[in-house]
């Protein structure tokens, strides 16, 4: 389906929202980087750098080292704020706890949400980073982006901030790295008016939804994950910005049982993709991945010699509920017990496809392990349909935050309450009949809550020990 | 609304906490003026940040509301 926006769209051209010369940009040499050294000694920092992965503090390094030749008038917080970081990261390392508070009263003007205090408690060491709040960018749906569109936020960030990014951070959202108070407000008019890009969701709301590449670029996706998840983004942005929920709440949505966004370990409410007929099966793709003469799984472990593919060891042997066979060489699926394990499919996307009746499974509850350790959220409506503009969904979660907002404690998430009082008394929320698929748990907690006692020592630490260091 | 938006001052002035959760604001606002709508609470809440009245505190997990001028206001 071709994109509606839902209100005009800017087409933004770099050449007019630039801030810097390509001179500016390029302003060093690989020679002088080599030579760079930081303000403040660094060497743990720096052993990050060894090794053959990428290391953010050689990005730090080029960044800090980029500021440091820039003309003064050319950035509007200190030049260098990045040495400072590394400074007070050192310190961190020796002191072998952290040197942020967070937390206080920032944001820009009738938002809620979005931009996230940060502090350094020894600012006296590291004045530049006195301040170093957060932002979060709403990302576009999947992730698709114009370079008109980044190079212009680099430069505004860089003049306005930190130049420093995380691309992109757990939640989805683009994270801009640090700057002060007085920016907040320009940057925010800046992405807004002139990059046409709104702020994402931090604390008591509505937290940023996201979404897999989807129909885009994915032949598995079953729903069309960004419609869906633009619409929901647009429809309940009040959510989003203006914070009245008792603790975060996120909409995370899967194209297919794959699950490449994890909705169904990260969201208060994941919705995944599947469909209710059968999989579509093509025999004759099925004899050719038997023959070799299509590799699995895309040729994803070509690079080896696994020997000659065997369908009974690789596909058949290895379906969970044991529903497929192969019977006078063809095979054979009984759909009823399928479990949307997505295992045959990745190996013979030739072969085997979802059904065509398509819809998604919603399920609640996902938390990450504060209180009562990580849940993973609970399937509770099989299948709905999903077609735009997604009324039965929106019904669906204003019921489930009806309830959510009476009954929720204070920074209670949905699925802390769903444990507190029992899924039979979301089930007669929600209105729907009860299964044993739901009561069963067959789920495993991947965290490891510990409790003092069980840390050889304990973690006695004397409070006043703790303030001489950092400042409240 | 403007009962609403009065009785919201009036739980930020006396509370004993200067910041504040929506729910015990929530809370206060209905003992106050009861069958008051959660929905007519939280525009009410936004009139009044949007006025300068009231101000979100937040931790980037929590969001938190207080009264501008009471407790840590300053951007510290």
């Amino acid at each position: 389906m071709a994109f509606e926006p839902k209100q005009p769209q800017k087409k933004l051209k770099y050449e007019e929202l630039r801030i810097y010369t390509d001179e500016e940009l390029r302003n060093y040499t690989e020679e002088e980087l080599k030579n760079f050294k930081v303000k403040h000694s660094i060497p743990d920092v720096e052993e990050l750098e060894k090794g053959p992965w990428p290391s953010f503090v050689a990005d730090a390094k080029r960044e800090a080292l980029h500021r440091k030749k820039l003309a003064d008038d050319r950035v509007m917080i200190p030049k260098d704020v990045v040495e400072d970081l590394l400074g007070q990261l050192q310190l961190s390392f020796d002191d072998g706890e952290t040197h942020w508070k967070h937390g206080g009263i920032v944001g820009v003007f009738g938002y809620g949400g979005g931009v996230i205090g940060r502090y350094s408690d020894v600012p006296e060491k590291f004045p530049s980073i006195a301040h170093f709040h957060t932002l979060r960018v709403n990302q576009v749906a999947s992730k698709f982006y114009k370079t008109d569109f980044l190079r212009a936020l680099c430069d505004l960030w860089e003049y306005r901030g930190s130049g420093l990014f995380n691309m992109h951070g757990s939640t989805g959202d683009i994270i801009l790295l640090g700057t002060t108070t007085e920016q907040l407000e320009p940057i925010f008019y800046e992405m807004t008016h002139e990059l046409d890009q709104d702020l994402g969701g931090s604390g008591s709301n509505l937290r940023t939804p996201s979404c897999c590449v989807g129909k885009a670029r994915c032949e598995f996706a079953c729903i069309d994950t960004q419609d869906l998840c633009y619409e929901l983004t647009m429809h309940y942005q009040d959510e989003l910005h203006r914070p009245a929920f008792p603790y975060k709440f996120k909409f995370k949505f899967d194209g297919c049982p794959n699950g490449c966004v994890a909705s169904i370990a990260r969201a208060d409410m994941s919705v995944i993709g599947t469909w209710r007929d059968d999989i579509r099966i093509d025999q004759e793709a099925v004899q050719a991945y038997i023959n070799g003469e299509i590799l699995p799984n895309g040729g994803a472990h070509r690079g080896r010699d696994w020997g000659k593919f065997d369908i009974q060891k690789e596909v058949i042997d290895l379906c969970p509920t044991r529903c497929m066979w192969m019977e006078d060489g063809k095979l054979k699926i009984n759909n009823r017990e399928c479990n949307r394990c997505m295992h045959c499919i990745n190996v013979m996307p030739r072969a085997l496809r979802p059904g065509e009746d398509t819809g998604a499974s919603i399920l609640f509850g996902a938390k990450a392990p504060i209180l009562e350790g990580a849940q993973m959220s609970v399937l509770t409506i099989p299948f709905m349909k999903l077609e735009p503009p997604y009324d039965n969904l929106k019904e669906l979660i204003d019921k489930v935050w009806d309830w959510w907002m009476e009954e929720g404690k204070n920074r209670e998430r949905l699925g802390e309450l769903i444990q507190r009082h029992g899924l039979w008394r979301f089930l007669e929320v929600i209105g729907v009949p009860a299964m044993p698929q739901m009561v069963k748990m067959p789920r495993a907690n991947p965290y490891i809550y510990w409790k003092e006692e069980d840390v050889p020592g304990g973690w006695d630490r004397d409070i006043n020990d703790y303030r001489a260091r950092h400042k409240r | 609304m403007e009962d609403i938006k009065k009785a919201i001052i009036e739980y930020a002035e006396s509370s004993k906490k200067s910041k504040f959760y929506f729910k015990d604001m929530e809370k206060a606002v209905q003992n106050k003026i009861p069958g008051a709508k959660s929905r007519d609470i939280k525009k009410a809440a936004t009139e009044l940040v949007n006025e300068g009245t009231l101000i979100y505190f937040s931790t980037g997990s929590t969001t938190m509301y207080g009264l501008k001028g009471r407790g840590i206001t300053e951007d510290k």
